[in-house]
């Protein structure tokens, strides 16, 4: 399975290409690209927070064989909820993934690594629910559901093999 | 296996039912969403569900209406209340009548999660997740043993007091495996559906334990990312386990024990009082006991973590383990280096069975792994093992040899005189001499 990662807005140089580089099986390898900015029509004003469900429509559908996850740093939400760390068409192969509330609260080497890994643990996530993955009661199989950032550093950026040798068979 | 909790999201706003639906689909509920009270029971009806959300405002039937025809169709059915704050008098009005609870909009997804993972358990625990059981299975680590005594002492330990939740301190050398029965404890536990938290007290300076254990608040932030939560308030319902429990500081001890009788903590830096509720595991290689003898662990601490105590055999102690355990080694590293290795040569077993492993159950895996990428053909020999292999002597002479070949035989039969004889095929006075004129000893 291949991925195309898609900046969404502005994003950090080499992040995407450091993301891409992390991810486990059954990922291949892919690519990195970015989408237009176009967003304005997400934003809500009173929550000064993106639309989550609203963005997503914005990530292409993808070609077989592939699975687009776009990246991006607003801050999303979902119509009932305060916040999401990203969304994904259950099984469409689609999805997104914000590292607004991912940052540690430093800007040294450590947390910046911490950072890389939390984005990367997350994106495994949402692009297993872009192959039609639910969560996982594993600790620290990557499709145990977070919710809060350091919650994500109790996870690794990979799947339990229950879930990989899911991931493979829908793959097939 | 169960068949998945089922719930039902009622709402009028298209946005809230379908991004609420997708929300839960992802935790394996099965979800139906429904836009209005007549609906709503109808789907009822036909599905059984076991759990609606319900939002307050409606148009035609509100979600108090809504509430009272569910108690008299489907009295088990829970009714959790959907409420803006404008609203929140009518979902206590709603509470006194039955529901389970309510959630004000936007809920925080933590809160929301947790609730209706709460009201599913009153369902089937094991429902919550399609192959939650079979995974949790899978997922369990694996205590490898060949059925030594002292492991079926331990194993018999650990399925006794797994389920509870007393504190357990476990002993044992580095590397004897108690990261793993930890987390044996914890999986075999009513707590396997929360968190494991990790946090090696030796490896950090005490300011940074303090922040890791306990968590801090920063105002000084953008956002909402501020503050740090510390690993005790992240194994809230779940399992925390301490390793090298030993190395920490007394201040440390004095906040762990607060926390551990009144299970409340706040931040370091903070003022909001956290309720943590988790089970303590702990591990040493120290001897706690003389520690506290000495006067350099705290006592009343230590009686808090040592109500029930495991301890972990060195692997010297029990060999009989060794081949199970070097089996199960060669295994996963095969799978991991997709290698295909047919075994151990007779020579290399005995050598593993030989050597006495001061750093135990980890030095041997790792023995193992270096072996599995220097060997090139099918079979791990003595050779592969940095101290099965001969001495690596520029000296081809016989003599050379012969020492190397005699120090590499000793060291597979535990030094045992009588027994390397009798594989060397010469007599023990011979072999006696031989160890003599090349200086070998006993280690
Ligand atoms: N009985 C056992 N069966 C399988 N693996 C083991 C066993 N004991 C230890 N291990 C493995 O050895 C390594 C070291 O164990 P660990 O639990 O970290 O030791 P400790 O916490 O005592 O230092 C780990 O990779 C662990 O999975
Ligand atoms: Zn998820
Ligand atoms: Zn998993």
């Amino acid at each position: 399975m291949n991925v195309r990662l898609l900046g969404l807005g502005e994003i950090p140089p080499a992040l995407a290409e450091a993301v891409l580089a992390a991810l486990p099986r059954p990922f291949a390898g892919g690519e990195v690209a970015s989408l237009p900015a176009s967003f304005e029509h997400c934003y809500d004003r009173t929550r000064a927070q993106v639309d989550a469900a609203c963005l997503i429509e914005h990530v292409p559908g993808p070609e077989p064989g592939w699975s687009n996850l776009a990246l991006t740093g607003a801050d999303l939400f979902m119509p009932a909820l305060t916040y999401v760390f990203g969304i994904s068409h259950l099984g469409g192969r689609r999805g997104i993934v914000s590292w607004f509330r991912l940052h540690p609260e430093a800007e040294d080497a450590a947390t910046q690594m911490r950072f890389l890994r939390r984005i990367t643990t997350e994106a495994v996530h949402e692009l297993g629910h872009g192959l039609g993955l639910v969560h996982c009661v594993v600790p620290d199989c990557a499709m145990h559901r977070s919710l809060w950032p350091e919650g994500v550093d109790l996870k690794r950026p990979e799947y339990c093999p229950a879930c990989l040798t899911s991931l493979e068979e829908r793959c097939r | 296996m169960t068949a998945p909790v089922r719930i039902l999201v009622v709402d009028d706003e298209p946005h809230v039912r379908n991004s609420l639906a997708a929300w839960f689909r992802e935790d394996g509920y099965d979800v139906s969403v429904a836009e209005s009270g007549r609906d709503a029971l109808a789907t009822l009806a036909r599905e059984g569900t076991n759990i609606l959300l319900v939002d307050i405002k409606m148009p035609g039937m509100d979600g108090l209406e809504l509430q009272r025809k569910v108690r008299e169709l489907a009295p088990d059915a829970t009714v959790i209340i959907m409420t803006a704050y404008a609203s929140v008098e009518t979902a206590v009005q709603a509470l006194k009548e039955g529901a389970y609870d309510y959630i004000v909009k936007p809920f925080d997804p933590e809160a929301v999660s947790r609730l209706v993972r709460k009201a599913a358990e009153r369902y089937s625990l094991l429902a919550e997740n399609r192959a939650l059981r079979e995974r949790l299975a899978d997922a369990s680590p694996a205590l490898v043993t060949s059925g030594s005594p002292a492991m079926a002492r331990v194993i018999e330990l650990v399925d006794q007091v797994a389920p509870t939740d007393t504190n357990v301190l476990i002993t044992g050398e580095s590397g004897t495996g108690k990261e793993l029965v930890a987390h044996l404890m914890h999986a075999r536990s009513t707590r396997r559906f929360g968190p494991f938290v990790v946090e090696n007290c030796g490896a950090l300076a005490e300011g940074v334990l303090e922040s890791e254990l306990f968590g801090h608040e920063r105002g000084a932030f953008t956002g909402a990312v501020g503050r740090h939560r510390g690993k005790l308030e992240m194994a809230d319902e779940g399992t925390l386990f301490l390793d090298e429990i030993g190395d920490v500081p007394s201040r440390v001890q004095v906040d762990l024990l607060r926390v551990l009788q009144e299970r409340t903590l706040k931040r370091v830096g903070g003022n909001e009082t956290i309720r943590v509720d988790f089970r303590l595991v702990t591990a040493t290689h120290r001897d706690l006991e003389a520690e506290v003898a000495a006067g350099r662990f705290r006592d009343d601490f230590f009686f808090r973590i040592n109500v029930f105590q495991i301890a972990l055999p060195p692997l010297r102690e029990r060999t009989e383990d060794i081949p199970a355990l070097a089996e199960h080694f060669l295994a996963r590293f095969a799978t991991q280096m997709n290698r295909r290795i047919a075994g151990f040569a007779p020579g290399a077993m005995d050598a593993l069975l030989a050597y006495p492993w001061p750093g135990n159950v980890r030095e041997l895996a790792n023995a193992i792994e270096r072996a599995m990428v220097l060997c090139r053909g099918d079979r791990i020999e003595a050779s592969h093992f940095p101290f099965g292999a001969p001495p690596v002597a520029a000296d081809r002479s016989l003599v050379a040899v012969e020492a190397a070949h005699i120090r590499q035989v000793l060291a597979a039969c535990s030094f045992n005189v009588a027994q390397a004889a009798r594989e060397l095929d010469i007599d023990r006075v011979t072999l006696y001499n031989k160890m003599k004129k090349y200086g070998i000893e006993r280690p």
